[in-house]
């Protein structure tokens, strides 16, 4: 098996590197070589696939033949744990990255499309060009076929703290983030070397993008629970350079979806667009960087290794290349029409763009600071969670006053009178969120903030569902409300995705500013008050199960008067590590969470106990899933309009292209570009019309 | 204003906003980072700063309260080890060799006066053997929730810390 994965793996080398020489080299001019080059990238794929089956049998097997499956698994070992080893190790997230980049560049080569063919041809070769790139890192560096020098008995076994439910999604979901994001990479530097600069490129690369963000989102997402429900790791967020490396592509992304709908809506933001695809991906390679280079302040134990550095090299490589191509084309990246007001969508995604890259600006010096520190003042110096948090309340509130107000703005013009009226009742009316929250006895001016934007951000939603629906029937707009939220799908779907980020917003707030917790020692039977709660020890349970021993502290807790439930914080003892590892126990509400940890004996029939409230941390989690709920909508391919379903909207004088009067120059070809209402597939029904029928 | 002066001006509130911020943070929140052996070299000259010291559990030096929320250790130099104290939650995985990173700031005695205690993630990226290797020898001083005696509890105290009885 060993000889066959081995194999299979320099197959694929070969296989990757010929199809990013025919892709990159123009072989689709020659018909007959553009198919060998696309076979190549097939054969190479395949043989990738074989590489990662061959090691997924391994280690369901347990066979220690593998080097690999000797170090991160073990005969004790349930077979699901054995198998989240996959991508424990430095060789095995290699491939399954470089897994997923193949899996995701075949479905971007042979996914039906609108996009012309020499673009995706283009940038099918530069995919090939970057797998080939991680699968040599395999063969030459990190192989994770290597057979073991003696064949052990039971294998070195798996962390128990890695021994978690999270562990078997959390590290694959980010991998296929991160290999989702090299396709809109490809795209523009496809687009940036060929002078295809049109809209087509923008509306091949949009479904990439959501989907890498919402798939990197959900990774990260699910690093924080895990983190939130293992101690020691610093809750569900700690500002962790790892943690750090996997956020910044991701906020960068959000800004570059912005950026795409900008573009194509517009024909604005066109540099801004193409720069943040060049640096999502970038830092999509700096993380790598950060895990595996050893050099930085780290809660995760990385060995040093010369692999980190080779994508450093790259990441610089690939952002010098792109910088230089952008300046090249800059003549073609000419904006179609200026920003002709601040209250409008262009505008607002403008200063959204900004913040976020501000933020990205400030984690990634909070990131760096020990070696830069040391370089620029001869002295290591680190930031805390302060320097984070101080920076993300500007931003929260900005972004989330953009997100409020997104619903009711129009791209390239002002608001229409009833919208204006619409979003000045909707921000008065607010007002009715920080006087709820300061009769429950809040008083941060940042929790009153947030509550008036995440009151407003609902009040102006509805306002602009009502509006569309109006359409329909201005005299009984609460009829049609389904409709217009069906006619406008894509456009709901985004503001869902918006609401997913207030509710994730509110959870932040509400676990940032409201956390209370409590040591406490209870003899068995005794009770303690706490935080409107009787907590009483029942007693300790014990077991054994076959892997590890289990110690569980029984707790009954009656909430307010309300009926009385019961937790069970333990600890383990892991046989196969002899390693204890404390299990929480956590009741979750919509109001917060009660958290309860098992520390330890105090005595015959004494546990030592941590009680902690956390405020609204359901909305947090919940916040991820209703934005992955939205880019699932946003993502459902469309259907061609029915011109039934979608009320007109009047294109007014401002909208219209203007004539091209004989004689005059044009300042770039992107100036021809209309705007996407102009184009007869997205045109819509007039209501008037409908009306008159 | 024309709409362009206008966004330069909200861009140029939106970035000294966030800079401002973020020099109130960083110059409230920032500590040296020093590995045991800085952390020796630069001595008084550290006393009351805020320090992030990242090294090794010195073995034999390892000592957890029963309730886990106190430990006492020694950070592994190569010139001398240096005495740390950590209150708060204790790490599971805190044992003897393993790597740490202790925040707090040095007293007068010379010893680490912990606020905070991380420990290392034990595999990720890197083998097994040197962690596998340390793992049973260092788990002396861990405590168990339990407190009782039982003949399921014998059986695992062979294998388990001390002071599960």
């Amino acid at each position: 098996m060993n000889t066959l994965g081995q194999l299979s793996l320099f197959v694929a080398f070969v296989a990757s590197g010929y199809a990013a020489f025919v892709g990159i080299a123009g072989g689709q001019r020659r018909r007959a070589i553009g198919r060998s080059g696309i076979a190549a990238g097939v054969i190479g794929v395949a043989a990738l696939t074989t590489v990662s089956l061959v090691l997924i049998h391994a280690l369901v097997v347990k066979d220690f033949r593998f080097q690999y499956v000797a170090h991160y698994s073990s005969s004790e070992l349930p077979w699901y744990y054995s198998l989240s080893a996959f991508w424990v190790g430095q060789a095995g997230s290699l491939l399954l990255w470089a897994w997923s980049l193949a899996l995701v560049a075949l479905a971007f080569r042979f996914w039906p499309g609108r996009h012309t063919s020499p673009l995706r041809e283009l940038a099918f070769g530069l995919l090939m060009a970057y797998l080939c790139f991680l699968v040599a890192i395999m063969v030459f560096a990190a192989d994770p076929m290597e057979p073991s020098l003696t064949t052990p008995q039971h294998g070195l076994g798996l962390s128990p703290l890695l021994q978690h439910p999270a562990m078997l999604i959390h590290p694959p979901i980010v991998f296929v983030g991160y290999a989702l994001w090299a396709v809109p990479f490809a795209l523009a530097i496809a687009a940036l070397v060929s002078g295809q600069l049109d809209v087509h490129w923008v509306r091949a690369a949009r479904p990439w993008a959501l989907s890498a963000w919402a798939v990197l989102g959900i990774g990260i997402l699910l690093g924080g629970l895990w983190a939130y429900e293992e101690l020691g790791w610093g809750g569900y967020w700690g500002w962790d350079p790892v943690e750090n490396g996997s956020l910044m592509p991701w906020l960068a992304g959000t800004a570059l979806i912005h950026g795409l709908l900008g573009w194509q809506h517009r024909g604005v933001l066109k540099k801004t667009v193409v720069l943040l695809t060049i640096v999502t991906f970038g830092l999509c390679n700096f993380a790598t960087f950060l895990t595996r280079s050893g050099i930085f302040s780290s809660l995760h134990a990385f060995s040093e290794s010369p692999i980190g550095w080779m994508f450093l090299v790259l990441m610089l490589a690939l952002t010098a290349g792109g910088i230089v191509l952008v300046v090249r084309r800059r003549s073609e990246l000419g904006p179609a029409w200026p920003i002709s007001t601040v209250v409008s969508r262009e505008a607002v995604v403008l200063l959204s763009t900004l913040a976020l890259l501000l933020l990205v600006l400030a984690m990634l010096l909070g990131t760096i600071s020990v070696p830069l520190s040391n370089i620029l003042l001869g002295r290591k110096i680190t930031f805390g969670t302060a320097f984070y948090n101080n920076v993300l309340i500007p931003i929260a509130l900005l972004l989330l006053a953009g997100t409020a107000s997104a619903p009711l703005l129009r791209w390239g013009m002002r608001p229409t009178p009833r919208q204006r009226k619409a979003l000045l009742a909707a921000a008065i009316a607010a007002i009715v969120g920080p006087v709820a929250i300061w009769i429950c006895g809040v008083r941060h001016p940042f929790g009153l903030a947030v509550a008036w934007l995440v009151a407003a951000a609902l009040l102006i939603l509805a306002a602009s569902l009502f509006l569309d629906a109006a359409r329909y029937d201005p005299r009984r707009p609460w009829l049609h409300l389904l409709r217009a939220a069906v006619g406008g799908r894509r456009k709901y779907a985004g503001f869902l995705i918006h609401l997913g980020f207030v509710s994730l917003v509110v959870g932040v707030t509400g676990s940032s500013l409201g956390t209370r917790r409590q040591d406490v020692v209870l003899r068995e039977g005794e009770s303690v008050q706490w935080a409107g709660r009787t907590i009483r020890y029942v007693g300790l349970i014990e077991r054994d199960e076959p892997d590890k021993f289990v110690a569980e502290a029984e707790l009954e807790i009656s909430d307010r008067g309300a009926a009385g439930y019961r937790l069970r914080p333990a600890q383990y003892l892991h046989r196969p590590q002899n390693e204890w590892t404390t299990e929480v126990a956590i009741r979750s509400t919509w109001s917060g969470d009660f958290y309860t940890i098992l520390h330890g004996n105090r005595g015959p029939h004494r546990v030592s106990l941590t009680l902690v409230e956390n405020p609204m941390m359901r909305w947090l989690w919940s916040g991820g899933w209703i934005a992955l709920i939205g880019a699932l909508l946003a993502l459902w391919p469309m259907r061609a309009a029915s011109k039934r379903e979608r009320p007109r909207r009047r294109v007014s004088r401002a909208q219209r292209v203007p004539p091209i009067k004989s004689g005059q120059a044009i300042a770039s070809p992107a100036a021809l570009e209309p705007p996407h209402f102009y184009q007869p597939k997205q045109s819509q029904q007039p209501t008037q019309a409908r009306r008159r029928q | 204003m024309a709409t362009r002066g206008r966004l330069i001006l909200a861009g140029a509130v939106v970035a000294s906003v966030t800079a401002y911020m973020a020099y109130v943070g960083g110059s409230a929140d920032w500590q040296y980072y020093l590995t045991v052996d800085e952390c020796a070299a630069r001595g008084q000259t550290l006393l009351g700063s805020r320090i992030r010291v990242n090294g090794n559990v010195a073995p034999g030096t390892l000592h957890v309260d029963a309730d886990r929320t106190q430990a006492r250790f020694q950070l592994l130099g190569s010139a001398g080890n240096l005495p740390a104290r950590c209150g708060g939650p204790i790490p599971d995985n805190l044992v003897e060799n393993m790597a740490v990173v202790v925040e707090g700031r040095l007293d007068d005695h010379g010893v680490l006066q912990g606020h905070k205690l991380l420990t290392r993630c034990a595999s990720k990226y890197e083998t097994r053997a040197a962690a596998s290797a340390t793992g049973s020898a260092s788990a002396t001083g861990s405590a168990s929730a339990t407190g009782s005696a039982s003949a399921a509890r014998a059986q695992t105290a062979a294998r388990a810390p001390e002071t599960v009885r």
